[in-house]
């Protein structure tokens, strides 16, 4: 957790640094901002001052000098607003980038860890969370303390007893920021965590939603997601209740600065000496508020700093930098022949979870290309840890696996996947038309490619039945496709990738005797001049020959068979 | 991932005042606390008009009136302080109070029409539509209602005042208030209604492409396609920014313009102490309106900023109260529930749409209390229609469903669910304990009965080598477990069930053929009198049935039994 939060600090830092030089734009334009400020209180000091001493003559160009900068400084306002709007489009464009790249290093072995929604969450929640970070906090906290004592010594150097006061009671936010600040911190985290939990739960219950209304559980999953909201109130009350206390004592340390040096003043503006000394004196009153305007725009943007350390946080927590690099270059992708690709395990172990024991242990066997290999074993034998580790998704713990002459450690995952189609028992239907999810095998495929592997997938078969054929949405998890369709649509996926290496993983788990034994069929049918590598209960897939591998609690029970 | 793949919103049948109304109706319950934060924030604008107003008429000096005026305005301003916290704290709890309310309505209203399937509503979507949209909604209360309440206090006391320092004064400080606070705000409403919605569309859009992205990640390093996901969610991404900084120009411009709007109005309050273009006003008088309006007119300068703010608002609003409103509401009997458990179909003929052939024809069958039947036939036959006209996820276009001899339609969906336990082929695994997703968050069963269910299902030894036991944490869809355990943790959560009547649609999917066979075995033993409506493609042998009926064109062939 320690080490947690100084990754986290050096994250933010790093952010800091890397939006530099657009935060010292918004910087300068800020101050440019408080020297308008300065000459509007001083202009308006002036106007008073010639009013209230009946001298009509410096009236009207104080006023105009008044206006001037009034002008000038809400156009420095719009452009600063402009700016800093950008700086924090460009900020959360390149933060979005990292923290792609970091989640497809990572690959599918994070969907053993995290739900997918909590990813995606990272993905959009918590890089927009920072919008304000990079809009507010940084040029705020970069300009603050200079624009303030420049207010300051502006005053100093126009009413040395105002100035000294000023100075005080500036003096003191900085502790009060301290304060306040780490109090921010804690709570903003905790408020994330509410927040995320409310959104992956909401998620998960929403997919479920059927299964809660029809097992009569909708009250209590309601009641359950009111105290979830609730919760999620209550922390973000925290974080405000913090946010308006520090405004607050703001304002009391400016009111007090105001008392005083009104009362200091009051000789001056009592006797009315001099038209000069009036303004000066009128000058120092008028500028109290923009001294403190600086902090109150800092404390204002706090929160968007305690949102940036929370996320460094989560992201720290869902995808850690990658520890090495391969070197794709140092190896060549393994040779493909007609009948596709030799594949052998040698010794390789997997554990999930140390508490459970390894799920699949030395486990030993060679094929070559061309050949298929049916896996058995009961549910829970480690038939899909071993499909995950072929597939690349997860490294061996011990042994290796090759492709071809390929250690697949050795390789990239863009070198492995070329080599190997799946599918599984579940394809994952995007949301888009069907063109788009069989295009995602080959993003480059030509129309007379797609049509072929639509009619080596049968999937023409159903296309008429659609309204707008290959240009038909389906949506999230396929709807108004079924199991049987997806599958062909997976296939179709397998046919325009071409792969030498098919992994089917339970392909017709869902499907009823008759679709099966055509699925089944089609796959025969793909896995022509490929090596194959089929795990199913069906008594249908004995239509595949092959060697048998049989896993028992991880490890090989047998392996039989010549190929066919 | 292309260009093409943006969903298509379909165009709102609501329209945004009706909408907007919808949302404060769900906001009922907390009226009192929205309506005190309204108060509050009167009383601390009042408090300060005040103390500016007693300040200015007892000032005697000129210019030590504007010195102490200046400090009584900040002084005010600092009685405001606490006033002002308050009002704050208490705005935005009562907000946040409100939105829980508005986050658990929609999910009820969701559940409503939930049995049937979210379909094309991707729940990505919805999740945004909860998260963000509902959080929109803060903005119509606090930067919205109630400084636009505080305004319309805020006016008259102005315009008292600055008349005091004369008409022509009075009267353009007035209008320049009256500017700020409703024209400019009603301008940039207007304005926002185009293109308010884009940020949220293209909010949701990115949700639904990370969710692609995440949900995908096997598919993606299976295919080499991790760009392809990567650059959908860019590509949504610069949508997104694209539509913030249009926005943000906006904003700043119209903060610019009400900026020099309210410097136009001091500049003419000093003009008017200084004689230039209005009449000269008493030193006294005309300080006292000077603090007056800087104070007024600043207070506004952001309401018309949150203008700007409404399209959002009321697009979030049309959004939510949308989706709530396409999930029809279905007509709950309230007949008591008849003490037979005897279902019977009479001649029911059902089809899923309008259009397409009936699935069911004409069909008849009872299935008396206590005994067992399958139901077989090929996919598509119909069996799983059957299941959800059972348990009135559907509604028959002709016949009737009797249980115990009252039509299902007199009986709530309630009453009815209690007595029917389904194991659909979707049922899903939550992202939960073992125990979390046996329980389904009833508290009336022990541990004795949940390892007696997990016996049942064949799963209990797995459960028991598990360190956790029955508090293992299973992830999403169960992705911790293999898929053939999953499917048999979601059986012993319909076995637990005490209803009386079971329906398995494919209870034996993804089992090993050993397992399948000592699983339907058990199922010969559940008893205690409860009727087992079995729905498969094929029998094994082992199963003892009073009925078998096989499926086929519609109609239900009873075979030997």
């Amino acid at each position: 957790m320690k080490a947690d939060k100084t990754i986290a600090k050096a994250w933010v830092k790093a952010q800091g640094r890397a939006s530099r030089s657009r935060t010292s734009v918004i910087t300068v334009v800020g101050l440019f901002s408080t020297f308008l400020g300065i000459l509007q209180g001083w202009a308006l000091a002036r106007t008073l001052a010639a009013i209230l001493l009946h001298d009509p003559d410096h009236v009207a160009p104080a006023i105009c000098v008044f206006l001037l900068a009034c002008a000038l400084r809400t156009g420095l306002g719009v452009l600063q607003e402009i700016f800093a709007s950008s700086a924090s489009v460009a900020a959360r464009r390149r933060l979005r980038h990292e923290i792609l790249e970091r989640i497809l290093a990572e690959g599918p072995a994070l969907l053993r860890r995290r739900h997918s929604s909590a990813i995606a969450a990272t993905i959009v929640d918590r890089v927009e969370a920072l919008e304000g970070y990079f809009a507010r906090w940084l040029p705020a906290s970069s300009l603050w303390l200079v624009s303030q004592w420049i207010v300051v010594a502006f005053v100093f150097w126009q009413n040395r007893q105002a100035g000294i006061i000023l100075a005080i009671c500036c003096a003191s936010l900085p502790f009060f920021q301290a304060v306040f600040g780490i109090a921010t911190a804690v709570a903003s985290r905790r408020q994330f965590l509410a927040m995320t939990r409310l959104q992956t739960r909401f998620l998960d219950r929403v997919k479920g939603i059927a299964t809660i209304v029809l097992s009569g559980g909708t009250e209590r999953e309601a009641q359950a997601l009111a105290t979830s909201a609730d919760d999620l109130r209550k922390r973000t009350m925290k974080v405000l209740r913090i946010a308006f206390i520090a405004s607050a004592t703001t304002d009391v340390a400016m009111v007090i600065a105001l008392v005083l040096i009104v009362v200091t003043q009051s000789h001056d503006l009592l006797s009315a000496t001099s038209e000069s000394m009036t303004a000066k004196a009128l000058f120092a009153v008028l500028m109290v508020p923009e001294a403190f305007a600086s902090f109150r725009a800092l404390s204002a943007a706090y929160q968007d700093r305690a949102h940036a350390t929370a996320s460094a946080e989560a992201m720290h927590d869902l995808a850690p930098m990658p520890a090495h690099e391969k070197n794709p270059s140092a190896h060549t992708l393994p040779t493909r022949t007609a009948k596709g690709v030799a594949l052998s395990a040698e010794h390789v172990s997997y554990t999930w979870d140390p508490t459970r024991g390894p799920a699949i242990q030395n486990i030993n066997f060679r094929l070559s290309a061309g050949e298929t290999l049916i896996l058995e074993g009961e549910s829970g034998a480690g038939k899909s840890t071993l499909i995950e580790m072929l597939l690349g998704f997860i490294n061996p713990e011990s042994g290796r696996v090759l492709l071809g002459e390929a250690d697949m450690n050795t390789l990239t995952p863009h070198q492995v996947s070329s080599c190997i189609s799946w599918i599984g028992q579940k394809p994952v239907i995007f949301a888009g038309t069907i063109r788009e999810n069989i295009l995602f095998a080959r993003p480059d495929a030509s129309e007379e490619q797609i049509l072929a592997a639509v009619k080596s997938a049968a999937v023409d078969g159903f296309l008429s039945t659609l309204p707008d054929g290959l240009d038909t949405r389906i949506g999230e998890g396929g709807f108004g496709l079924s199991g049987g369709q997806a599958q062909r649509i997976a296939i179709a996926r397998a046919y325009l990738k071409n792969a030498p290496l098919l992994l089917l993983d339970e392909p017709t788990a869902h499907l009823d005797p008759a679709t099966e034994a055509e699925i089944l069929s089609s796959l025969h049918a793909l896995s022509e001049g490929r090596t194959v590598i089929l795990c199913s209960h069906s008594a249908q897939a004995r239509q595949f020959h092959g060697r048998h591998l049989l896993l028992k609690q991880g490890q090989v029970a047998a392996f039989t068979g010549e190929a066919a | 991932m292309s260009g093409s793949f943006l969903p298509k919103h379909s165009p709102s049948s609501t329209d945004a005042p009706k909408a907007l109304a919808r949302i404060l109706q769900v906001w009922k319950p907390q009226y009192g606390r929205l309506i005190t934060g309204i108060v509050i924030a009167e009383l601390a604008v009042c408090a300060g008009l005040t103390l500016m107003g007693q300040a200015g008429g007892r000032l005697t000096g000129a210019v030590i009136g504007v010195g102490a005026g200046y400090m009584l305005l900040r002084v005010a301003g600092a009685s405001q302080i606490v006033l002002r916290y308050f009002e704050r704290l208490y705005t935005h709890d009562a907000m946040f109070r409100a939105l829980a309310d508005l986050r658990v309505w929609f999910y009820r209203k969701l559940a409503r029409g939930a049995a049937a399937g979210l379909g094309f509503q991707r729940s990505g979507d919805l999740l945004s539509r909860l998260v963000s949209d509902v959080q929109t909604l803060d903005n119509l209360y606090l930067r919205i209602i109630v400084p636009m309440a505080a305004a319309i206090l805020t006016l008259p006391v102005v315009t008292f005042i600055c008349l005091k320092a004369g008409i022509g004064v009075g009267l353009t400080v007035a209008a320049l208030f009256v500017v700020l606070a409703f024209v400019f705000t009603f301008l940039g409403s207007k304005l926002s209604e185009r293109f308010g919605p884009d940020i949220l569309r293209a909010e949701a859009d990115l949700r639904v492409a990370s969710l692609d992205l995440a949900g995908g990640l096997r598919e993606a390093r299976a295919f080499g396609a991790e760009d392809v996901l990567a650059n959908a969610v860019t590509a949504r991404q610069e949508a997104l920014f694209e539509a913030q900084k249009r926005q943000a120009v906006r904003m700043a411009l119209m903060q610019g313009l009400a900026g020099l709007t309210a410097k136009a109005g001091v500049a003419a309050v000093l003009c008017a102490l200084a004689g230039i273009v209005f009449h000269q006003t008493p030193p006294i008088i005309g300080v006292t309106a000077l603090f007056v309006a800087i104070t007024a007119l600043d207070s506004v300068t952001g309401l018309s900023r949150a203008g700007l703010l409404t399209g959002q608002v009321t697009h979030a609003a049309e959004r939510i109260v949308d989706i709530a409103d396409r999930i029809p509401a279905v007509a709950q009997g309230t007949d008591p529930l008849p003490t037979s458990r005897e279902i019977r179909l009479e001649n029911v003929t059902f089809g899923w749409s309008e259009g397409r052939d009936p699935v069911l024809r004409n069909l008849s069958l009872t299935l008396r209390q206590g005994e067992r039947a399958a139901l077989i036939g090929p996919s598509g036959a119909g069996k799983s229609s059957i299941a959800a006209l059972i348990l009135k996820v559907a509604a028959p276009q002709q016949g009737r469903i009797l249980l115990g001899g009252t039509d299902i339609s007199h009986l709530s969906d309630d009453a009815l669910r209690s007595q029917v336990a389904w194991l659909s082929q979707s049922s899903h695994l939550f992202d939960d304990t073992i125990r979390g997703n046996l329980l389904l968050g009833r508290t009336d069963i022990t541990d004795a009965d949940l390892w007696d269910a997990l016996d049942k299902a064949r799963i209990a030894d797995v459960v028991r080598e598990l360190p956790e036991g029955l508090d293992t944490w299973i992830g999403e869809s169960g992705s911790k477990l293999s898929g053939g355990q999953g499917r048999r943790v979601a059986l012993a959560r319909v076995l637990l069930s005490k209803a009386p009547i079971l329906i398995l649609d494919e209870p034996a999917t993804g089992l090993d053929a050993d397992t399948e066979r000592a699983f339907l075995q058990t199922l010969n033993e559940v008893g205690d009198g409860r009727s087992v409506l079995l729905i498969a493609h094929r029998l094994t042998g082992v199963e003892r049935l009073d009925h078998v009926w096989c499926l086929d064109n519609g109609q239900a062939v009873s075979r030997s039994s």
